[in-house]
């Protein structure tokens, strides 16, 4: 009974001291191969997509300066990037038929995704104004779309010596890909973030997301490897 | 402290600036030693041209990139004991012996070993020069006896036809090598050009118009006609720009008189149009058809007839067409007579300035992506007949 009275106690002085922030936030970024082969020769255009982050999270203080912080993120994620290869693998699926080689020319490659996450982070309190934070996070796609084509370059079918296919501009000329089904729909990784309090209970804050999961289910070796990386700036407001 | 947060969002808004333009550029390694091995094009050059090859265009060939053979028919007196060919390779590809080397080609082919700049990949190639007769023939007999599984891939049929002195030529193309860049998986038999063992006389050759499948559907390609005729197929532009992939004709050195043959023709229950969509009322219907043409426009060029201008170009000088391939399951004879627009100048003859395309599909405007799937055209005991001048 004692114990049970202290316990309220506590939980009623936790819940005192936690804090609640809502949080707005543009992401600029995408999905990065996780190392650029000498295969990609150069990015002829990169464009993020639409990628708002609306967030609600609680910090939980464990002493003076560090407190538990976590909460719920939904993410929107795309980009859309358009690259120029050289000996690149690729390979094309449709139901039963495939069609794969090395490709030389030009790949567009389109995502969006809409993610629910929830960060597990460390945050220090430097002072009153500033906050930094680091920890994991675990995430779960919700809607994931992953697309492109090969074109205005050619491909050597099945290996560098095979048939020479030349590979167009226009759909049905070119080389068209889709991959969604072959996404993963749980996403980890790790993220680092800062905040800043500016005005009463307005803020600012900055995030860079890390992926370290594979954007591709493991038995994908369509594309090679992609990570999500992205940097985040918003605002923050303090609940309570 | 505001100025400090103004400079330390700035910050950060520089550090994912700097992230972005780091993968964007510095990260890209030395570029890839290229992979290719291929010979692009052969070059012949001799003290007098004109004594040597029959055209002056002859004396370079572009290789495709199926190609594995490169022959130059040249002129029945020519000296092919000591000739220096130049080859064209995929960049950094080296070869062996050298491009520019001396080589007696009276002994049969010469043999080529391309390797690639990153050393991992090797071809194959023979080059062939050889002294061509210009043979006078009263009949030439197309009877698609000879075929076998294309040599690389083993996936679908191809056809020799016999040559005067009884080896075997490859004379007759198909877009089968097309077909399997949209199905991968189809197994001989299921191409658009396959062999009929019990044809009208021995094996016939069967075209049928085929479902492209996923990829087709996705492309707006969605059959592909079955096709055979005199020519090369060049499966380089096949996705790009079909209708050139056909390069019709080879060179001809007589002057057909007559087309004759058996076909046997069923059209496909329903004719689909660009977008899949049924024609209702339409039969599908099918090509048999000959052109003689000049190989070479005014300015010198040399020239192949296409998908899109076969029966329209301007150097035909005289096409043997059946004007309606009447549906029929029982094998029926045709006999056309060639159609002369202008006078056969025998100098051009002589040289090979002419060339003779003949063309069957099972579905005439598959080249539109038009057509009933299952329309099925066999043919069989093709005849040239040539007419010679008094």
């Amino acid at each position: 009974m004692f114990l049970a009275v202290m316990a309220l106690g506590v939980n009623a002085s936790v819940l005192d001291s936690i804090r609640f922030d809502a949080r707005l936030g543009y992401a600029l970024g995408g999905t990065i191969p996780t190392h650029i082969g000498k295969e990609i020769r150069g990015i002829n255009s990169y464009y993020p997509g639409f990628n708002f982050t609306v967030a609600a999270e609680v910090s939980y203080p464990l002493s003076q300066h560090w407190s538990l912080h976590s909460g719920l993120r939904f993410e929107l994620g795309g980009m859309d990037a358009d690259s120029r290869v050289k000996n690149y693998d690729i390979e094309v699926v449709r139901g039963d038929e495939s069609l794969s080689g090395i490709f030389n020319g030009n790949v567009r490659i389109k995502s969006a995704q809409r993610r629910i996450t929830l960060p597990i982070q460390a945050m220090y309190s430097i002072n009153d104004k500033w906050n930094v934070r680091g920890g994991v996070f675990m995430g779960w796609l919700t809607n994931r779309r992953f697309w492109g084509w090969a074109y205005d370059g050619y491909l050597r079918e099945g290996t560098p010596v095979g048939p020479k296919i030349e590979m167009g501009t226009e759909p049905g000329d070119r080389g068209d890909f889709d991959f969604d089904a072959n996404m993963r729909h749980m996403q980890w990784g790790i993220d680092f973030g800062v905040d800043c309090r500016i005005w009463r209970r307005w803020g600012a804050f900055a995030e860079l997301t890390y992926g370290l999961s594979n954007i591709f289910k493991s038995d994908f070796h369509s594309v090679q490897p992609l990570r999500p990386l992205y940097g985040t700036l918003g605002i923050v407001y303090r609940i309570k | 402290m505001s100025d400090f947060s103004h400079r330390m969002s700035f910050a950060v808004v520089v550090a994912i600036s700097l992230v972005m333009t780091t993968l964007c550029t510095s990260c890209f390694g030395d570029e890839p030693d290229g992979c290719e091995a291929d010979i692009e094009v052969v070059t012949l050059h001799v003290s007098s041209p004109e004594d040597f090859f029959f055209q002056a265009t002859d004396s370079m060939q572009v290789v495709f990139s199926t190609d594995s053979v490169v022959t130059f028919a040249v002129r029945s007196g020519a000296d092919v004991s000591a000739l220096s060919p130049v080859l064209t390779l995929s960049t950094g590809a080296t070869v062996e012996p050298a491009s520019g080397s001396t080589h007696d080609f009276s002994q049969g082919p010469v043999i080529y070993t391309v390797t690639s700049e990153d050393g991992k990949w090797q071809r194959r190639y023979r080059v062939n020069v050889v002294p061509t007769m210009v043979t006078v023939t009263d009949t030439l007999r197309y009877d698609f006896e000879h075929y076998e599984l294309e040599t690389a891939t083993q996936r679908y049929y191809m056809w020799h036809n016999t040559l005067p002195d009884g080896s075997l030529g490859n004379d007759w193309a198909t877009a089968n090598a097309g077909y399997r860049i949209s199905m991968s998986t189809a197994a001989p038999m299921d191409y658009p050009t396959t062999p009929l063992a019990q044809g009208y006389d021995g094996a016939a050759v069967c075209l049928m118009t085929r479902d492209t499948g996923p990829f087709g559907r996705m492309a707006n390609k969605r059959l592909a006609a079955g096709n055979m005729f005199l020519g090369t197929f060049d499966i380089r532009i096949a996705m790009s720009d079909h209708l050139h992939a056909t390069r019709f004709g080879i060179p001809f050195t007589d002057r057909p008189d007559r087309f004759t043959g058996y076909y046997t023709f069923e059209p496909g229950p329903t004719v689909q149009d660009f977008y899949g969509n049924p024609i209702v009322g339409r039969t599908d219907s099918a090509d048999v058809y000959a052109v003689f043409y000049r190989n070479h426009d005014t300015a010198g060029n040399e020239v192949v007839l296409y998908g899109d201008n076969v029966l329209s170009s301007d150097l035909i000088v005289a096409v043997a067409e059946l004007d309606y391939v009447a549906p029929t399951s029982q094998w029926t004879a045709w006999d056309v007579k060639f159609e002369y627009r202008e006078e056969v100048d025998e100098q051009l003859l002589a040289n090979r300035g002419y060339s003779l395309a003949i063309v069957f599909s099972s579905s005439s405007a598959g080249g539109d992506f038009i057509g009933a799937i299952g329309s099925r055209l066999c043919v069989d005991k093709v005849r040239l007949i040539c007419r010679h001048e008094e």
